[in-house]
């Protein structure tokens, strides 16, 4: 295994951010991550308000509009048209970006938290500690979290929250935890630790002053990328119709390929695209981010072009 | 050398021993009692099914009797009475022949594009070639695979018109012919790369844009020769294995793509660069071997790293496009309930990207010799 030493100096957090606001990675992530969160916001507003009529036409999963023919495109009253069941698409995939984002949020934390603590402390400590926990996280490494979601959304009594635990249990215990390490290890050897070991720093201040500083960006780059995987995860999870629920972007996928076949009504195209692509565009929201920040806190990485 | 490779393996099956405990222990946790599914009408009381199964003995004795197993080689009775190994090698050269020729098309196809683009300089050629692969990476494979099918099926009809052959539907048919596939596709890829880039060193151009070209024609050769051409291009034009091929090569490429970007990109402002520039050698050859094999080591690394992640990906491809392979095989175990099928699906794939990462130390270590030093630990 090739342990890369990264060139990683503690910067001044002003001139990060002037580097995170120039790079385009991040500020296009930025910007598609706040307009589905902005979508998911919505939801509840737009139904106590503009869709609050008495037929309920707009209710997620039971609405129905008794005046068209369904599946229809894009009109006026339903701005992404109706899924062949005849329910409107931007209020389905509104809802359905709720349990995304519980997912998004359920993995950053477990991995971040898993990864943050499996490899902070493994560089720290080094010895047969560190030793046993390479071992593991390279073991952790050859079981795909997606696997291990897939298994345990089976018998349908974890919800996406506990499924996202556990996915990024699986996604930082891993590559996460083995990334974060290395990084860890670079500033380990920095002289400023040994400068704070010699003026009397104990293991606690050095880690919570010295180390997780530099090591938290690195977290938070591996972390947005398990994210990635786990939406995508998700959104198949619910295209299978594994979860309790049934309104996931996956499952609005899900419906319009499955009924045009049935009912031999012609793709909806509106509704297959919002459900695939509110997936696709979420996940890689998240994947610009975090390729952005590896640029943004690993210059040397990104090109030297003066 | 020989002591590298052989402490690395040693390291390995530690590793290997590691992954089919946790596997072992998730597995049985997350899915505990649902055994009884497989086994339908239920014939027979629980208790007795338990007993029947010696599931009713502690997690820890059932582990010890499973390693033991692992060991010798048994992955272990599936619920539904065959052994998991005969699951799982009738489907595995399916999934292998695909991963194969899907790996490394899109591993050739990303580092020509990432090349390429980083070397134009181009700011439209490269915001674009970026956004499709970002795109493409996070794509939603079944909705990937429906599109390809729809659009692409009548193409595929066409291609297979040619060869005489009519249209088909549904689930790929397995056989032997696979399993020549599993192993003739990859070995000819694999010596059409080798022969490649030894072209490129020894600069006969002609021989390296004919490499690959020949490597393929070799199994094709070889296929005529044996009487095995006609089943083989049956299933090579299949459409669901034309999709599964297309989308995981559509999935794969852009990692390999940016990384390959970034990395000539650095490479680029290098001494040894501004030194070949300044003996006029041509732009080309710069590129192609001056850069590029610098460029390519972290590509590579990056693209085996991502294996798993690949493999987690084929499995969903497998499923949307309905192609009998071990993702397939995997869902429907998860559906039964079918814990050892599921345990020693996860366990092969860990044999597998160990396998290909051990190798790619063992190239590593040839090619680098600071990485020998180190002992071969993990």
């Amino acid at each position: 295994m090739i342990t890369t030493t990264s060139s990683y100096e503690i910067a001044g957090w002003a001139d990060t951010r002037t580097r995170i606001r120039n790079s385009k990675m991040v500020v296009t992530g930025l910007l598609l991550l706040s307009l589905f969160a902005l979508l998911a916001f919505i939801h509840p507003v737009l139904q106590a308000t503009i869709w609050s009529d008495s037929q309920a036409v707009y209710r997620p999963v039971t609405g129905h509009d008794p005046l068209i023919s369904h599946p229809s495109g894009p009109s006026v009253d339903h701005l992404l048209g109706t899924d062949p069941l005849g329910r409107d698409v931007l209020s389905l995939m509104t809802y359905g970006l709720r349990p995304t984002f519980l997912v998004a949020v359920a993995v950053a934390l477990s991995a971040g938290t898993v990864a943050m603590i499996v490899g902070t402390s493994a560089a720290f400590f080094r010895g047969r500690y560190d030793r046993v926990m390479t071992h593991v996280a390279d073991a952790v490494v050859l079981l795909p979290p997606p696997l291990v979601f897939l298994i345990a959304s089976k018998r349908g009594l974890l919800g996406p929250f506990e499924l996202g635990l556990l996915y990024g249990l699986f996604a930082g215990l891993g590559s996460a935890a083995i990334v974060v390490r290395s990084r860890a290890l670079a500033i380990m050897a920095k002289p400023f630790i040994d400068a704070a070991r010699s003026v009397g720093g104990g293991p606690r201040w050095i880690i919570a002053h010295h180390v997780l500083p530099g090591v938290i960006p690195h977290v938070a780059v591996v972390v947005l990328a398990s994210v990635v995987g786990a939406l995508v995860t998700q959104g198949f999870v619910e295209y299978l119709g594994i979860f309790e629920y049934r309104y996931g972007l996956g499952n609005l996928v899900y419906n319009a390929i499955t009924y045009q076949r049935a009912l031999g009504t012609g793709v909806p195209w509106s509704a297959l695209m919002a459900g695939a692509l509110g997936i696709s565009l979420l996940a890689s929201a998240f994947y610009l981010i975090s390729s952005g920040l590896r640029q943004v806190i690993d210059p040397r990485r990104s090109g030297r072009r003066a | 050398m020989v002591r590298f490779v052989s402490r690395r393996i040693l390291w390995g099956l530690v590793t290997l021993f590691l992954v089919v405990t946790i596997a072992f222990f998730a597995v049985n946790l997350l899915l505990p009692y649902d055994y009884a599914v497989v086994l339908g009408q239920r014939p027979r009381p629980i208790e007795q099914l338990r007993q029947q199964l010696g599931l009713n003995r502690p997690l820890w004795v059932r582990w010890l009797e499973y390693m033991w197993g692992f060991v010798r080689g048994d992955l272990g009775e599936s619920y539904d009475g065959y052994r998991v190994t005969t699951h799982i090698s009738a489907v595995l050269p399916a999934t292998v022949a695909l991963f194969a020729v899907g790996g490394v098309v899109a591993y050739l196809f990303g580092e020509w594009l990432g090349r390429l683009v980083a070397w134009s300089r181009s700011r439209v050629l490269g915001a674009t070639s970026s956004t499709l692969s970002v795109l493409f990476f996070s794509a939603f494979p079944p909705f990937l695979v429906f599109v390809l099918l729809y659009f692409g099926r009548d193409r595929v009809f066409q291609v297979r018109s040619w060869f005489g052959l009519g249209p088909v539907g549904g689930p790929m048919p397995l056989g032997p012919v696979v399993t020549v596939l599993a192993v003739g596709l990859p070995v000819a890829l694999i010596a059409g790369v080798g022969l490649r880039s030894w072209a490129r060193r020894q600069q006969r151009r002609v021989l390296g844009l004919l490499a690959i070209p020949l490597g393929v024609a070799g199994l094709v050769i070889g296929l005529l020769a044996s009487g095995l051409w006609a089943e083989a291009i049956n299933r090579l034009l299949w459409p669901g294995a034309v999709v599964s091929a297309v989308a995981l090569i559509l999935i794969a490429f852009g990692e390999t793509m940016l990384v390959m970007r970034a990395g000539v990109d650095a490479e680029m402002t290098e001494d040894y660069v501004f030194t070949a520039r300044a003996k006029a050698v041509p732009g080309r050859l710069i590129r192609d071997r001056h850069l590029a094999p610098n460029a390519a080591l972290p590509a590579i690394s990056r693209l085996f790293t991502s294996i798993p992640y690949l493999l987690g990906g084929l499995v969903i491809i497998e499923a949307a496009s309905g192609m009998p392979g071990l993702g397939s095989v995997f869902l429907g175990s998860i559906e039964t309930g079918d814990v050892p099928v599921i345990i020693g699906i996860i366990a092969v794939i860990g044999i597998i990207g160990l396998a290909l990462r051990i190798g790619l130390d063992a190239v590593q270590a040839v090619i680098d010799p600071r990485i020998r030093t180190d002992g071969g630990r993990p």
